[in-house]
């Protein structure tokens, strides 16, 4: 057995969708709502509830600007986001190392 | 064990696609191979059949019409928009790679050091260290295999540096390692851009 803590993973994280954003973000430094939905392959609604949800854990800033007269939501990974995203890969690191050694975690 | 390798594998896959993204929005590497590969073969074309003009001209408008096309960012950008890190240090590499070569061709254009062959290696040679320094920064792998390119480019146009055929190969590795690149990242860009 490890000393694998389960209950420290990032439960915001777990969804792919939302998991997908963060990493997609945290590639792309800013991208506007459609390259993320596009990205993620999700609907616009979809896309949206899942940005929200990271925008109000802190993990996505939003900015809104104009190009021409068409408004463009961009999002971009805060800093308490990438941090999350490199916790949660730590985590999953540490799940996959005794299997590795070929122990059982 | 086998979700936790997949996820991981998911997010590098999404990662690099992020990546591709923020470099795919521009179409300068692009523009630059096409203009550069049209102005190299113009030059073969001018050493093999002498057009009766200099091929001085060609050069301006193929080193000209890039740089106002990269500079258009810079004109265009609005107030209040900086660039990211990342985004600033690339644009310093590839910027500084920019002028450093078209001082470079002034300066042996005005010197007549161009019948000497070594230009076209120095000009392979920097776009090798371009790809090197932005696979370091952008984390892609297949930048590298590219700058590697470059550098075996840059041995054989010096191997053949008194040849014409030194400006066909510069054209032709303009087409391949840099508007190759430019269209890849443009279309990988497009995939995932709207």
């Amino acid at each position: 057995m490890t000393d694998f803590d389960h209950t420290a993973i990032d439960e915001l994280l777990q969804s792919r969708a939302r998991l997908a954003i963060v990493a997609f973000l945290a590639g792309a430094d800013e991208a506007d709502f459609s390259a993320v939905r596009d990205a993620t392959k999700m609907t616009d609604g979809n896309a949206s509830v899942h940005l929200r949800k990271l925008e109000d854990a802190g993990y996505v800033a939003m900015r809104k600007q104009f190009v021409g007269r068409k408004p463009q939501t961009l999002y971009a990974l805060t800093e308490t986001g990438r941090k999350a995203l490199l916790d949660y890969v730590a985590h999953l690191e540490i799940l996959i190392q005794p299997a590795a050694k070929g122990e059982r975690p | 064990m086998t979700d936790a390798r997949d996820d991981i594998a998911f997010i590098r896959q999404t990662v690099e696609e992020g990546r591709n993204f923020a470099f795919g929005r521009s179409p300068d590497i692009l523009v630059w191979g096409i203009a550069l590969a049209i102005g190299f073969f113009a030059n073969y074309a001018a050493i093999m059949h002498p057009f009766g003009f200099s091929i001085g001209w060609i050069w301006l408008v193929t080193l000209a019409l890039p740089w106002l096309f990269t500079m258009r960012r810079t004109v265009f950008r609005k107030p209040g928009t900086p660039l990211r890190p990342g985004v600033h240090a690339m644009a310093a590499v590839w910027i500084g790679a920019g002028i450093f070569l078209t001082t470079l061709t002034i300066a042996a254009d005005w010197s007549d050091a161009f019948r000497e062959g070594w230009m076209n290696s120095v000009v392979a040679g920097a776009f090798g260290f371009c790809f090197f320094a932005s696979a370091a920064l952008l984390k892609l792998g297949w930048m590298r295999v590219v700058a590697v390119g470059w550098w075996l480019g840059e041995i054989a146009l010096f191997a053949i540096r008194h040849r014409p055929e030194a400006c066909l190969l510069s054209s032709v590795l303009m087409l391949v390692l840099l508007a190759g690149p430019g269209l890849y990242i443009l279309l990988r860009g497009a995939r995932t851009a709207p």
